[in-house]
């Protein structure tokens, strides 16, 4: 059966606020923006992780610290061994129009790659709208401002940029402006808000998932999303508007780690 | 071709522990051409199982120490619930009790449910910290949990065994006169362990699990050979299918029905549609008109 994991050593760690750091691994990880890998953690477990950054020698994670894997992994060295398989799922469409990124919160890494691989191709018009609590939690700010041809910001504290969330930022975008591709990466409820505004303006979108995952492989059932048992760690994570559509507890419910089906 | 006295469409069923927690899941197994869905196993309480990761592969198989997550017997039964509404299908529902009590009272759940079929797991080796000997490797616990089941059940029932008992055959034996109404056979082997050179560590988290795939296959088949020569209860035959001639070899060395598990780790959903035509394939190919007429009729040398 088929092999894909490898064992090395974090190359670097920097440090993006306290509880905010990327992890760079000096392998090649043929990955695409929304695909994810696992992360082992030896002698403490296993989680799925956004991929941030590739190229041909190594890749990076930008990662949250909100519980006792990320503990653990926030208390590791650069030479430290980990373990990733992967990458796993399915990736953002590349589009070459006017293309339109909404991110909230923690959420921003696979869109700050989208953006990279975007702009690499020669993408017409690109806006970034990056949302976060407060100043302090935004992600990659001067990196978006490189590589976006607009980028904004909203700030639920207004601390920074717009005070308020980006999707207001997207409201106030898209009276303005037309797109051809949106892409969505956030919390779910922000998410959710985001689709409804992409689809009162009938630009096609894409949406980032996320539901607990196992076995990251398409057998635990873990991230199963009903009512057509929908694998969303091989059919999603990315998701297109069609499919969205398909799946009834986008916005309502998750199931928890034993499989029970709990509110948003 | 029956089951059980229960009309199914094809021989292959989902086996325990494969994506078996939302009716969704389910369904859309049926869907793809399965004849039977079994569920995950269902405990009494939810259960969260062991941390990741569960699952490492090797060049035979993988190995897996899940825990038994599930989310308990009221969740896991209101999925078998959507299961059953409004969709034809015939379901399996498979149980994991500390002892006998906890398995008559998840018999007597079950009774009060759309499901078809009631599977005992007495074979988990995933938990032997928490619950001791998998309950298949004890003679007297079969008998024990399988008569007690049986004096509460309303629904047919399936023993679930393990590989790892010295006589397999006379364990299948004891469950059938305890009252079993049919077999299902294996489930994973050992312990294995599968290590990470780099790491001078056990991949899995729990660092040791059940060994499926396509590397315990033969053993599988042999002992279903073993148990169809020894009882008069059909079995459900599982451990290592994933194609079609692979799915026919276990029917010919005694399985009734055949369930599949770790190959959908290798190829996805599809393994059912096309372990089915590839058995449609063989039978038009070699002039066998049902697939009951596969049943038991290996013979040997």
């Amino acid at each position: 059966m088929k092999r894909d994991r490898q064992t090395i050593p974090i190359a670097s760690i920097r440090e993006e606020n306290p509880s905010l750091r990327t992890f760079s691994f000096g392998a090649q990880l043929k990955a695409l923006p929304g695909q994810f890998v696992m992360l082992t953690i030896f002698g403490q477990g296993e989680k799925p992780f956004s991929i941030h950054n590739v190229t041909e020698t190594s890749f990076s994670m930008t990662i949250k610290n909100i519980g006792p894997f990320t503990n653990r992994l926030f208390e590791m060295n650069v030479g430290d061994l980990i373990s990733i398989r992967g990458p796993y799922g399915t990736a953002f469409n590349q589009e070459s129009g006017r293309v339109l990124m909404v991110g909230g919160g923690f959420a921003t890494p696979p869109l700050y790659f989208q953006a990279k691989v975007l702009r690499n191709m020669d993408i017409d018009y690109l806006v970034n709208i990056n949302g976060a609590r407060s100043k302090s939690d935004l992600l990659y700010v001067s990196g978006f401002q490189e590589l976006c041809d607009r980028s904004l910001i909203a700030t639920d504290d207004g601390s920074l940029g717009h005070n308020g969330t980006s999707v207001d930022v997207m409201l106030d975008v898209l009276k303005e402006e037309s797109f051809d591709q949106i892409y969505i990466s956030g919390p779910e409820k922000m998410m959710k808000a985001a689709v409804e505004v992409a689809k009162s303006y009938d630009i096609p979108f894409q949406v980032n998932l996320e539901r607990y995952m196992k076995c990251g492989v398409g057998v635990c059932g873990s991230c199963v999303m009903d009512p057509h048992g929908f694998i969303l760690c091989m059919e999603g994570p990315v998701v297109s508007g069609a499919d969205l559509d398909k799946l009834e507890d986008f916005g309502v419910s998750h199931r928890d780690k034993t499989g029970r089906v709990v509110s948003l | 071709m029956q089951f059980l006295g229960k009309k199914i469409p094809s021989p292959l069923t989902l086996a325990s522990g494969i994506l078996g927690i939302s009716f969704s899941s389910l369904q859309r197994i049926i869907s793809d051409g399965a004849g039977m869905v079994t569920t995950k196993s269902l405990s009494l309480e939810p259960r969260i199982g062991h941390e990741g990761p569960v699952i490492a592969e090797f060049e035979g198989g993988l190995i897996n120490s899940v825990g038994l997550t599930n989310p308990g017997i009221h969740d896991g039964l209101e999925e078998v619930e959507k299961f059953h509404k409004e969709f034809d299908g015939v379901s399996i529902v498979s149980v994991f009790g500390g002892n006998a009590a906890d398995f008559t009272e998840l018999a007597e759940a079950v009774n009060h449910s759309s499901a078809n079929f009631l599977e005992l797991n007495l074979s988990c080796p995933n938990v032997e910290d928490e619950f001791k000997r998998p309950f298949a490797l004890v003679p007297e616990k079969i008998t024990e949990i399988v008569s007690a089941v049986k004096a509460v059940s309303k629904k047919p029932i399936l023993a679930k065994l393990s590989p790892n008992a010295y006589d397999v055959a006379e364990m299948a034996s004891l469950a059938e006169t305890a009252g079993a109404d049919a077999i299902t056979m294996i489930n994973t082997l050992g312990h294995g362990m599968v290590i990470d050179a780099i790491a001078r560590r056990p991949v899995l988290r729990n660092n040791f699990g059940g060994i499926s795939g396509p590397c315990i296959k033969p053993l599988a088949i042999k002992l279903v050979r073993d148990v169809y020569q020894r009882v008069n209860i059909p079995i459900l035959g599982t451990g290592g299918v994933s194609n079609g001639l692979d799915a026919v070899e276990m029917m010919m060395a005694g399985a009734s029905a055949v369930a599949i598990g770790s190959a959908v780790y290798d190829q996805g959903l599809d393994v059912f549609k096309t372990t089915r035509l590839e058995m449609e394939q063989f039978m038009e190919t070699h002039g066998y008109s049902d697939y009951s007429d596969l049943v038991g009729i290996l013979e040997e040398n």
